[in-house]
C-alpha cells in the first residue's frame, strides 16, 4: 500500500472509482491514526517554528471539498472549519461554526445556528448565505468532489432561514448528512473561491475560516500553510481557541516508507505519516513518539464472491473465517499498535460492534466442518468435492505492501487446512473492470470512512457489491440504517449488519487498517480527528 | 623478458577470471533446472517464529519477515528469473536479427522505414518503453519478458544490417549470385553465416542486460505473481527493512550482480577463444 496510488484526477472522475481508491489506498497506509489524545501535550504551548510533516500519498488537490485520499485531507483540513466537529474521544457531534443545530423529523432536515464573529481569510464575513453557496456548489462539483457529494445524497436545497440561521432539506433521510458536516469534505470556502472552476481550486487552493491559509501549493511535492494570526474559532473539542501556535506548517510528499523513517531520524521531518512496520519499533527505541489510531470504516476483510462455485458454499465460507489466524498476521506482518479486526467496521467506526469471539483462529473446526461438508483432500493436499478443487482466487489493488505480505502468510495458513489460495495483484487502472468481471472468489481491501454507512457503499447490490450478493435481507438492513434518524435505532440495524456480513461470510475480517504517526520529541499536541487523520491547529515545537 | 611476464600473468588471470565466471554461471544453472540440490527448504514456507533471522548457519541468507528462509528463495527464484532473461533476450535476438537481415539486404524503402522505427525504439529510454508495455500487458513474468524483449530489439537490427551490408558486397556473395542461386537462398546459406559473429557476441551481453531489466522490473512489482520468489521482487520486498534487516535485499541485490557480472566475463571471454 505504501507507495503505488492512483491517480488522483481519475479517482475523481467517477464515484466509484473513489471507493476503489480508498481501497487500494488502505494499502497505501495512508493517513494517520493515533491514540485520540494530543501527543505529549506536557508543558506550556509555546509559538513559533516550523512543523514539516512527511506524507506517504499523493497530494494532488488543495481543496478539502475535492481531495480525496487521507494525506490530502490532511493537508487542507487545516484551511477549512466545518460546521460541527466528530470528537473522537466522545464519538459525538459538537459545535464548530455551528454553535447548535436542530435535526427535523426523519433526518430530512437539519438546521443549524452559526457562530458570530467568524471571517474567512479574505475579510468576508461567514453567514447564511455562504452556507448555502458552498451546499449548492458541492451539490454542482459533483464527480470532482465525490467523497462530499456522498453526504448529500437526497441534497433538495438550502433555505437561509435568517443571516445566522440555515436550514438543509434533504427528499430522504440522510442519517450521516451531520457526520458529514464535521469532515473536510463539507468544509467551508469563501464566495470568491466558490466562483473559481474546480480545477483552479485544487491548484491553487481554497480561501477558508481555518487557522491556516495556503502559501505555496507544488503538486504532489509540498503544501506550505502559514497561520492566521486573527484565528479565535476553533471546534469545541480543540485544546485552545486561538490561532495556531506553529510559525508555519510544511506537507511534503514522500513515498517510500525507509526514506520517512531516515527523515524523521535525521531532523529533515518533525513528524511521518503512515510509519512503516518495520520502523515502528525501531523509532520507538529510538526515543520518537508514536500515536496510532485504528482508522474508522471498513476492517481490511477478505470479501467473498458468492457468486462462484466454491465459495457459493456456506461452510466454505465459515471454513475460511475458522482457519485463519489473524492475532499471527497481526504479529507477523503489522507489528506494533495494530489490531486484528474484531468486526468488518474498525473499533473507532460509530455503530461498531464486538464480534471478536467469531473470529477466533480455529484450524481443526475448519478442517472438520469441510469434511463434514464433503470437500476431502486430494493427493496434493487440495480439497475438491463433485470435482471442484477448493482452490480460490484472491485480488488486492497497489502491488507489494503489508497486503501483499498478510495474504502470502494467509495463504500458508489456508494451505495447512487444504485451502489453495492463489495470489493475483491487479492494477489499479484495472479495478473498475475486475469489479465489473467478478474474476476473483476473494478480494481484499478497507474502505476508510468515520461513518457506517460505508458497509452500504461496500455490499449494497446497488453499490460496489464487491460480494455479488443478490438482493436480500442484508440489502434491507444496509438500506435502512441509512435511512434510520434515531442513532439508537441506527446502530442497532448496523450492529445486525455486521453480524451478518461475518456469520454468512461474506466478508472474513483480518485486521484494523491503521494510522501511525511519528513524531520528534520536540513536537507536541498533534491530535487525530475522528477520521484518524492528524490536526496541527493545537501543534507545537518545544 | 619482463613484457612477456606482464603478458602472461594477464592471459593467466584473464583466464582464471572467465574460469570462475564460468563456474559460477554452472552453479546458476544447476539451481534453476534442480533447485533441489541447494536446498531442501521450501521457500513458500512462512514460520513467523523463525522471522528475521540474520543470515548464519541453517539460514546461510537469513529468513524474511514471515520466517521464510531467504536463500530457499533466491535459489528457486533462479529459475524465473533465467527463464525471463532467456526469453526477452531470445525475443530481441530473433527479431532483431530478422529485421536486420531484412534491412541489409533488401535495402531502398524497405530499409529506410525499418530503421527509421529503431531510432523511434532507441529514442525512447528503454525501461520506460518496458514499463508503458508491461502496464499494458498486465502481471507475469513472461509479460515482463517479453516487455525487455521487445524494447532490445532495436540493437540486435542496427548490427545485423551493419554486418550485412559489409558481407553483401563480399566476392563470395557476388560470387553465389553470379552463379545463379537465389537471393534468400543466399541471404541464408551465405550473409546470415558470416554476419553473425558480432550478433551473438552481442546476444551474449544483451542477456546480462536483459537480466538486469527483468530483475527491476521484477522489483517495480511488474514481475512473477507473488509469493512466487523472483529476483528483482526479493529485492524490492527488502527495501523497506534495509535499517533492520539489511540481508533482505542485500543478498539477493547481489546474486543478480553477480551473475550479470559472470556473464558479461564470459560474453568477453568467448569470442577471443573462438577466434580462428
Amino acid at each position: 500500500m505504501r507507495s503505488r496510488t492512483v491517480p488522483g484526477a481519475c479517482r475523481r472522475a467517477l464515484p466509484a472509482v473513489l471507493s476503489v481508491g480508498v481501497l487500494a489506498l488502505a494499502a497505501c497506509g495512508s493517513p494517520a491514526a493515533g491514540g485520540g489524545g494530543g501527543a505529549g501535550a506536557a508543558g506550556t504551548p509555546r509559538s513559533g517554528g516550523t512543523l514539516t510533516y512527511a506524507v506517504g500519498t499523493d497530494v494532488l488537490c488543495a481543496d478539502p471539498q475535492q481531495a480525496g485520499n487521507g494525506d490530502e485531507l490532511a493537508a487542507a483540513r487545516g484551511l477549512v472549519d466545518s460546521l460541527t466537529a466528530h470528537d473522537p474521544d466522545s464519538g459525538k457531534q459538537v459545535p464548530w461554526l455551528a454553535s447548535s443545530w436542530e435535526v427535523g423529523e426523519g433526518a430530512r432536515s437539519f438546521t443549524f445556528h452559526l457562530r458570530t464573529g467568524v471571517t474567512f481569510s479574505d475579510g468576508t464575513p461567514l453567514d447564511a448565505q455562504v452556507v448555502k453557496g458552498n451546499f449548492d456548489n458541492v451539490a454542482k462539483l459533483g464527480a470532482h468532489a465525490v467523497q462530499a457529494t456522498s453526504y448529500l445524497a437526497g441534497y433538495r436545497g438550502t433555505t437561509v432561514v435568517d443571516p445566522q440561521t440555515v436550514r438543509i432539506d434533504f427528499d430522504q433521510p440522510n442519517a450521516k448528512f451531520l457526520e458529514g458536516t464535521s469532515s473536510p469534505s463539507l468544509g467551508l470556502v469563501a464566495t470568491a473561491t466558490l466562483a473559481k472552476p474546480a480545477a483552479d481550486r485544487c491548484s491553487e487552493g481554497v480561501i477558508g475560516s481555518g487557522p491556516f491559509t495556503l502559501e505555496r501549493f507544488t503538486r504532489n511535492q509540498q503544501v506550505v500553510e502559514v497561520p492566521r494570526k486573527d484565528y479565535a474559532w476553533a471546534a469545541a473539542n480543540a485544546a485552545h481557541q486561538g490561532p495556531a501556535y506553529l510559525s508555519s506548517l510544511v506537507f511534503k510528499v514522500v513515498p517510500q516508507d525507509g526514506v520517512r523513517s531516515g527523515g524523521l531520524r535525521s531532523g529533515q521531518f518533525d513528524a511521518i505519516g503512515a510509519v512503516g512496520p518495520q520502523d515502528r519499533q525501531p523509532l520507538r527505541a529510538a526515543g520518537y513518539q508514536l500515536l496510532t489510531r485504528a482508522v474508522p470504516g471498513l476492517v481490511y476483510s477478505l470479501n467473498v464472491n458468492v457468486s462462484r462455485p466454491a465459495t457459493a458454499d456456506p461452510a466454505v465460507r465459515t471454513a475460511l473465517r475458522l482457519a485463519l489466524d489473524r492475532q499471527q498476521i497481526v504479529d507477523t506482518v503489522l507489528g506494533d499498535g495494530s489490531k486484528a479486526a474484531t468486526s468488518v467496521l474498525a473499533s473507532t467506526t460509530p455503530g461498531y460492534t464486538d464480534l471478536g469471539p467469531k473470529l477466533a483462529a480455529d484450524p481443526a473446526g475448519a478442517a472438520r466442518l469441510l469434511d463434514g461438508a464433503g470437500w476431502t483432500k486430494g493427493p496434493d493436499g487440495v480439497r475438491t468435492k463433485d470435482g471442484t478443487r477448493l482452490s480460490l482466487v484472491a485480488v488486492w489493488f497497489g502491488g507489494a505492501g503489508p497486503v501483499q505480505t498478510s495474504l502470502e502468510l494467509a495463504q500458508q495458513q489456508l494451505k495447512s487446512v487444504g485451502v489453495e489460495l492463489t495470489l493475483r495483484p491487479i492494477a489499479i487502472a484495472q479495478a473498475i473492470a475486475t469489479f465489473k468481471a467478478g474474476d476473483y472468489d476473494l478480494i481484499d481491501g478497507q474502505g476508510s470512512n468515520a461513518d457506517p454507512d460505508i458497509l452500504r457503499t461496500y455490499y449494497n447490490p446497488q453499490g460496489l457489491n464487491v460480494v455479488r450478493l443478490p438482493a436480500g435481507p442484508l440489502q434491507d438492513l444496509l438500506n435502512s440504517q441509512a435511512t434510520e434518524a434515531d442513532p439508537a435505532a441506527r446502530a442497532q440495524q448496523v450492529g445486525k449488519a455486521q453480524q451478518q456480513l461475518v456469520d454468512d461470510g461474506y466478508a472474513i475480517p483480518l485486521y484494523e487498517a491503521t494510522g501511525v504517526i511519528g513524531l520528534a520529541p520536540r513536537v507536541h499536541g498533534v491530535s487525530f480527528d475522528a477520521a484518524s487523520r492528524p490536526q496541527f491547529h493545537d501543534a507545537w515545537l518545544s | 623478458m619482463s613484457l612477456l611476464t606482464a603478458t602472461s600473468v594477464r592471459v593467466r588471470s584473464a583466464g582464471a577470471g572467465a574460469l570462475t565466471a564460468a563456474g559460477y554461471l554452472l552453479l546458476v544453472l544447476v539451481a534453476a533446472v534442480a533447485p533441489g540440490l541447494f536446498t531442501d527448504r521450501d521457500p513458500l514456507a512462512a514460520r513467523p517464529a523463525d522471522r528475521l533471522l540474520p543470515p548464519g548457519s541453517g539460514h546461510p541468507f537469513g529468513t524474511d519477515e514471515l520466517g521464510r528462509d531467504l536463500f530457499a528463495r533466491v535459489v528457486h527464484g533462479t529459475a524465473l528469473s533465467l527463464e525471463a532473461a532467456a526469453i526477452a533476450c531470445a525475443i530481441a535476438l530473433v527479431l532483431g536479427t530478422a529485421l536486420g537481415l531484412l534491412s541489409g539486404a533488401l535495402g531502398g524503402r524497405v530499409d529506410e522505414l525499418l530503421m527509421r522505427a529503431t531510432d523511434v525504439l532507441l529514442a525512447i529510454p528503454s525501461l520506460l518503453l518496458s514499463l508503458a508495455l508491461v502496464t499494458a500487458l498486465g502481471f507475469g513474468t513472461v509479460k515482463a519478458a517479453v516487455a525487455v524483449g521487445v524494447t532490445s530489439v532495436a540493437g540486435f537490427a542496427r548490427i545485423m544490417r551493419a554486418q550485412v551490408l559489409r558481407v553483401r558486397a563480399a566476392p563470395y556473395v557476388e560470387a553465389a549470385r553470379a552463379a545463379g542461386a537465389r537471393w534468400p537462398a543466399v541471404l541464408l546459406g551465405h550473409v546470415l553465416p558470416n554476419a553473425w559473429g558480432p550478433v551473438r557476441g552481442f546476444a551474449a551481453l544483451q542477456f546480462a542486460t536483459s537480466l538486469l531489466s527483468v530483475s527491476s522490473l521484477g522489483f517495480l512489482g511488474y514481475g512473477a505473481a507473488p509469493p512466487a520468489p523472483e529476483w528483482g521482487s526479493l529485492v524490492a520486498a527488502g527495501q523497506n527493512w534495509f535499517a533492520s534487516a539489511w540481508w533482505l535485499s542485500t543478498l539477493p541485490g547481489l546474486t543478480v550482480a553477480a551473475t550479470v557480472l559472470a556473464v558479461n566475463r564470459l560474453a568477453a571471454a568467448l569470442p577471443d577463444a573462438e577466434r580462428p
